[in-house]
């Protein structure tokens, strides 16, 4: 049985070191994928993991024990990737080449694909991360939170510091969006592309 | 049309499956009947499994192509192939005072040999000929270099010696004008000092005559 998030803080505060490498090993994953998706650019997700955990290190004291840690730790990683769209200023498209070249998640079912169904794979990944992309800021967190992360709406209520009511007009509103964008796009609502959505659901 | 029957956190809970019993049967019964938010959930439904599509990237990102795992062994085997071949054949790879050097061909060719000692000799005729010529070049080049510093010199000379002249010209005017105003200075003073002494002289004779007046 490894040690709560909140024992390896404490072990941390009291001179462990070792201990926040468990908590990175253990959360590293997660907070990259949330601010992969967040910001549509996986170097700079990479970029700012690792300063979300350096300044989570730096910040340790100051952390309030009532909160999750991890929920603290969602909290500086979006708080950074707010500021790094910020700076930047353009739209977050997704470029093909970010896209994983692997066939998606449930796509051919485990099936060896053909090249048009990998290229059409990757298209379909293209087209959702960028309607993703193009949502505003609040509601493409919720939306990665929920769907992508899997967090509850206590805790994702908790990260973005609103109501959990807020949270779920912000999903409503943010799934509704992303519903009009991809039917826009070539999806067809009833059945066309019923395998691109025959998926697993993310773990 | 919109349907506003449903609310929104309603649907999203149900969406979930985090809609309470309560909740969840009058959100059913409402769909049985209302085509509108029917149609909305399915789409949402779908819209929630077309995410499920952007999969996240490996992590660290491969930037090395795949077909270098295989590339290597296979490189390096050529490599160890090439080598066995060229040694059956009588060829000689030596490293010596930091080159490799190759003897390529089959052991006892008496006419190859005749040749490389040829080459070898002119070569070394060539070096000779270039090592004798680099002290040479390299006179000429620092006579001429020599040449350039010493004109370069001359020039900063010249230059130096007109700016001192017009230094000292410059002092010398500079020294006359304030000599000058230091004269004028002097006789203003001393004509000042003249009439205080003619005032002076004027009180005491007053002072005097009204002395002897009393």
């Amino acid at each position: 049985m490894g040690s709560s998030d909140e024992e390896l803080v404490e072990a941390c505060l009291a001179g462990e070191v070792a201990a926040f490498d468990i908590l990175v090993a253990r959360w590293q994953r997660k907070i990259r994928g949330a601010v992969y998706r967040v910001v549509g650019s996986e170097e700079e997700a990479q970029d700012i993991c690792q300063e979300a955990f350096l300044k989570a290190y730096r910040g340790l004291s100051s952390f309030k024990r009532e909160a999750r840690f991890s929920s603290w730790l969602y909290q500086i990683a979006l708080n950074l990737s707010r500021d790094r769209l910020r700076r930047r200023k353009t739209r977050n498209w997704v470029s093909l080449d970010e896209v994983d070249e692997t066939p998606a998640a449930g796509w051919a079912g485990g099936r060896a694909v053909s090249a048009d169904q990998w290229v059409e794979s990757r298209e379909v990944q293209r087209l959702v991360a960028n309607a993703v992309a193009a949502l505003p800021e609040e509601q493409r967190e919720a939306v990665v939170l929920k769907e992508y992360q899997g967090l509850t709406f206590p805790e994702i209520a908790e990260i973005q510091g609103v109501p959990v009511s807020t949270v779920k007009t912000r999903l409503y509103r943010g799934l509704s969006v992303l519903r009009e964008r991809l039917v826009r796009q070539g999806f067809d609502e009833h059945g066309k592309q019923e395998t691109a959505y025959a998926v697993q659901r993310p773990s | 049309m919109q349907c506003n029957v449903l609310r929104d956190d309603e649907k999203i809970d149900v969406l979930y499956g985090e809609a309470s019993p309560e909740v969840a049967g009058r959100v059913r019964e409402h769909l049985s009947t209302c085509a509108d938010c029917r149609d909305e959930m399915n789409g949402l439904d779908r819209t929630r499994q077309g995410l499920g599509v952007w999969a996240l990237p490996d992590s660290p990102r491969r930037r090395t192509p795949r077909s270098a795992s295989w590339a290597l062994p296979v490189a390096a085997a050529a490599l160890l192939a090439m080598g066995g071949a060229l040694l059956y054949q009588g060829t000689e790879v030596r490293y010596d005072a930091g080159r490799i050097s190759f003897r390529i061909g089959v052991k006892d060719d008496e006419g190859l040999r005749k040749m490389l000692a040829e080459q070898d000799a002119r070569h070394a005729r060539e070096i000779a000929a270039l090592r004798a010529a680099i002290p040479t070049a390299a006179s000429v080049r620092l006579a001429e270099i020599q040449d350039l510093i010493r004109e370069s010199e001359t020039r900063q000379g010249q230059r130096f010696l007109a700016r001192l002249e017009e230094l000292r010209e410059r002092t010398e005017g500079q020294r006359r004008i304030d000599m000058a105003r230091v004269s004028a200075g002097l006789s203003y003073l001393d004509g000042k000092n003249g009439k205080q002494m003619a005032r002076t002289s004027e009180l005491m004779n007053t002072m005097l005559q009204a002395s002897y007046q009393r």
